[in-house]
């Protein structure tokens, strides 16, 4: 099998710091993967700086063997939540349908079987009922399911989600993981940037351990141990009191 | 109507200080003499080296005293071509002009209005005069609020007088040369009478619904008096404050109302409203052409035909006379 | 009286088609978060005008607009070069260049009045406006440009929505931020080069800003706010100027920016969205909802804890 994601020597800053030193990963298809590590320790600009949304320094990553580029339409990226203006004058339907404007093309019209695959995105996501709300009327949980929704109308082979479950209610957490779940179960590749040590071993089948660099990447049963957590968060658990937010 | 051309900021209050003390330091009222000097003139033995050392404001006092004058004066001005009196500041090497100089003549009537305390202070070591004060009162013009127009050497009958003063201060200085002085005023003078008559001619000569001087500038009611012409303000297209459509609209109706086929502006107009009211009295049928630039506060160049008093005077009449006698 | 003047004919069609244009340039930068940089550009846009007038030494249209793009384009991206290298916030670099710009501007203003050729005449028509002063060149301009602007807006509709919602999703499916970023900038700049001549720099910002924050009162939907937009920006120009004509002297700009500012105050008052008048009327209807258990209550309890 050859693996959806290659990284090799990645190297980013953000201002001045070092946020990124050599590293080094691959991921196998068919997996359901956490990136794990303490604030600041690079997760976000992992993601951000394999899609091309941050300078490389340095390294090459490659997508289904090639570059981001040429893979574009395989690979569904899910950012922060915070990331946006929730204030934007428009409905979670139109925001689903954001996903297909790469397949509808420049200076079309999204059509009728566009916005059929994007109702049947959000009910994947329990949202069919929001399809015509105010994204700025949605609570945290439903907004979240919105993102996911539009990234499974993209229909990828590869998932990249930025926090996910940051900030949202119970429910939602549940429907999300199903929701990866299956997706996995059909094949598709999962990696979620996760910030809650507890569920780890519940939720992923690997783990991403970072820290600036890859502390330890693998099946979550085998590496996701004490030494390699003390190792990844260093004394930072101790500190974790003075970390805001 | 007479605008006073002070920075925006600065203001009326400067203004009406400056009247005052332009009024002490330039002298009072008829007759020569410079009241706000060191006595009577002789101040440095001027006759030593043999040219009397004459500073004057404008040029168009330079310009006529350094041919009256000849080789017995040596004439500095201070402003040059395309200087605007009204608003003109001495720098430190005019007050040392001023400071080694026999004489000094000034427009005075509020002209040169943000000089006055480089008078006030020179007034007190080198005798000054102020040709244009030397015309009786009743000769000169005033607007609605009384304010004079200083732009007193466009009535050559005026500016004979005030010249003539000034040529008496000299005579003063140099008794010797008198005469001389006096023979070349009478002829300069004759000159002045020339031109006044090929002048009034030519203005003659226009169809008297024509003779209409429509310009942005103020300088020109002496002028206008003169020769028979009304003069006419663009008002409101000169003013610092934004121009509105009333007064773009009412230039273009009293242009079409007079037929008036020629408009004189310099650069001192925003263009973009020239354009604006051309534009629009094209639509309602008159042809206004730009009349071509006049002198209004300066002279020409120096070493030209319009850098001399005649010249410009010529120079101004003839670019009236061209555009108004043109087909419209 | 209703009959109106050329003059005035073609200063009401050029600024209907400057409000239309801005309005809809506003929109995106409203949502760029960006207004401040209307403002920006505008008064940036001052140094190039006098130093295009000072190269050349008479007065030519087509140079002193090309000095002011190449000088609002140049505060475009000292802002983004301030962003860069400092901790400065983007509103506080924005307000610098715009300060010193429009400093520079003035100062060159002050030098150049000394050269012959006029000086600050005509000048000064870019800093406060001469809108009363546009002819027919001027009404096809504006019209040009506002109908480019329209066809950019409805030829490219979902690409902007998405650009201005997310940005960096929209980067992820192929589309191009800098293209976007780059066809944003120029719409604004050329607006803002166009508008001065009529509005002024210091309001040209007003025509930016104002319509596109009116808009957002009475709608929900990024296209039916485009719309009011555009809307509320021709509206104030052609409201401006015919009250401009009214009376003696009135400048045509200010009114317009009057006439803009009463559309907001009127959007935020009786805006269906958002709007003080809707607020209210729905607090109230609230408030009627839970009456029958108030009515229950001993009024004369008032100061009673609520179990």
């Amino acid at each position: 099998m050859e693996p959806v994601l290659q990284v090799r020597g990645l190297h980013a800053a953000y201002r001045r710091t070092k946020v990124l030193d050599h590293v080094t990963f691959d991921v196998m298809p068919g997996t359901l993967t956490a990136i794990i590590g303490p604030n600041g320790a690079g997760k976000s600009t992992l993601l951000k700086t394999m899609l091309d949304l941050h300078p490389r320094l340095g390294g090459e990553v490659r997508f289904f063997g090639t570059a981001y580029r040429n893979a574009k339409l395989k690979v569904g990226y899910v950012p922060q939540r915070g990331s946006v203006d929730w204030d934007f004058p428009t409905d979670a339907l139109d925001v689903v349908l954001m996903g297909l404007y790469g397949r509808i093309g420049w200076f079309r019209r999204p059509g009728r079987r566009h916005r059929e695959l994007a109702l049947e995105a959000l009910d994947k996501m329990g949202m069919a009922d929001f399809a015509k709300r105010q994204i700025s009327e949605l609570s945290g949980g439903q907004q979240q399911r919105v993102f996911l929704a539009r990234a499974l109308v993209q229909d990828a082979d590869l998932y990249l989600l930025d926090e996910p479950l940051a900030g949202v209610d119970a429910a939602t957490e549940r429907a999300i993981m199903e929701m990866l779940k299956t997706l996995r179960a059909a094949g598709k590749t999962v990696m979620v940037v996760h910030h809650d040590l507890q569920t780890v071993e519940d939720y992923f089948d690997h783990v991403l351990m970072l820290n600036r660099t890859v502390i330890a990447h693998g099946p979550t049963t085998e590496i996701f141990t004490q030494d390699t957590i003390a190792r990844t968060y260093g004394g930072w658990l101790r500190r974790k009191e003075r970390v805001t937010g | 109507m007479f605008k006073q051309r002070i920075s925006k900021s600065t203001g009326r209050a400067f203004a009406l200080l400056a009247a005052m003390l332009m009024l002490a330091a330039c002298g009072s009222g008829a007759g020569g003499g410079a009241e706000g000097g060191a006595g009577s003139a002789g101040a440095d033995g001027s006759g030593a080296d043999g040219a009397i050392r004459v500073v004057t404001t404008i040029a168009q006092i330079a310009e006529p005293i350094s041919v009256i004058g000849g080789g017995r004066v040596q004439v500095t001005s201070l402003m040059g071509p395309g200087v605007d009196p009204h608003l003109y500041q001495a720098s430190q090497s005019d007050i040392r002009k001023l400071g080694s100089a026999d004489i000094i003549f000034c427009n005075g009537l509020h002209l040169e209005a943000n000089m006055l305390r480089a008078f006030e202070e020179i007034g007190k070591s080198r005798p000054v005069l102020a040709v244009g004060e030397a015309i009786a009162e009743d000769r000169l013009l005033t607007d609605e609020t009384g304010a004079v127009d200083p732009h007193v050497w466009f009535d050559i009958d005026l500016w004979k007088e005030a010249l003539g003063a000034a040529v008496e201060e000299l005579k003063k200085l140099s008794p010797d040369d008198a005469e001389f002085f006096e023979a070349n005023k009478r002829d300069y003078f004759a000159k002045m009478d020339e031109l006044k008559e090929e002048a009034v001619r030519k203005m003659a000569s226009v169809p008297e619904k024509r003779r209409v001087l429509v310009t942005a500038h103020d300088a020109f009611g002496y002028f206008g008096r003169m020769l028979g012409l009304e003069v006419v303000g663009l008002q409101g297209l000169s003013t610092e404050d934004e121009i509105g459509l009333s007064d773009i609209e009412r230039t273009i109706g009293l242009l079409v109302e007079r037929r008036v086929p020629a408009v004189f502006v310099e650069s001192s107009i925003n263009p973009k409203s020239i354009e604006a009211v051309i534009e629009g009295a094209k639509e309602r049928g008159l042809n206004v052409r730009l009349g071509g630039e006049l002198f209004s506060d300066a002279m020409g160049g120096a070493g030209t035909e319009e850098g001399t008093y005649l010249g410009m005077f010529r120079h101004n009449v003839d670019t009236i006379y061209e555009a108004l006698t043109g087909e419209e | 009286m209703m009959g109106l003047s050329h003059n005035a004919l073609w200063v009401l069609a050029s600024m209907l088609m400057l409000g239309t244009a801005a309005g809809l340039a506003g929109c995106f930068a409203y949502w760029k978060r960006q207004s401040l940089m209307s403002d920006a550009l505008a008064h940036a846009a001052l140094p190039g005008v006098v130093i295009g007038f000072a190269i050349l030494g008479f007065k030519s249209l087509p140079v002193m607009l090309l000095g002011a793009a190449a000088s609002a384009l140049l505060g475009a991206w000292a802002v983004t070069a301030i962003r860069a290298h400092n901790r400065v916030k983007e509103d506080t670099a924005m307000g610098i260049i715009l300060s010193v710009f429009f400093g520079l501007g003035i100062m060159l203003l002050t030098m150049v009045n000394r050269m012959p050729g006029g000086g600050q005449s005509g000048l000064d028509g870019f800093i406060f406006g001469q809108a009363a002063a546009m002819v027919r060149q001027d009404m096809r301009t504006m019209t040009a440009v506002a109908a480019v602007v329209l066809l950019v807006v409805l030829i490219s509709f979902k690409e902007w929505k998405l650009y201005l919602f997310d940005p960096a999703f929209a980067r992820g499916i192929g589309l191009s931020g800098r293209l976007m970023e780059a066809a944003y900038l120029t719409l604004l700049v050329v607006i803002i080069v166009i508008g001065i001549q009529a509005v002024g720099v210091i309001l040209m910002a007003a025509l930016l800003i104002i319509p596109a924050v009116s808009a957002r009162y009475w709608t929900n939907a990024f296209g039916t706010m485009l719309a009011l937009s555009a809307l509320f920006g021709g509206g104030a120009g052609v409201a401006g100027t015919y009250v401009s004509t009214l009376g003696d002297g009135w400048p045509t700009g200010p009114f317009i920016v009057i006439a803009a500012a009463g559309i907001f105050l009127l959007s935020l008052v009786f805006g269906t969205r958002k709007g003080l008048f809707v607020k209210a009327m729905q607090r109230r209807a609230q408030m009627r909802r839970l009456k029958p258990q108030a009515v229950r209550r001993d009024p004369l309890a008032e100061g009673e804890a609520l179990p």
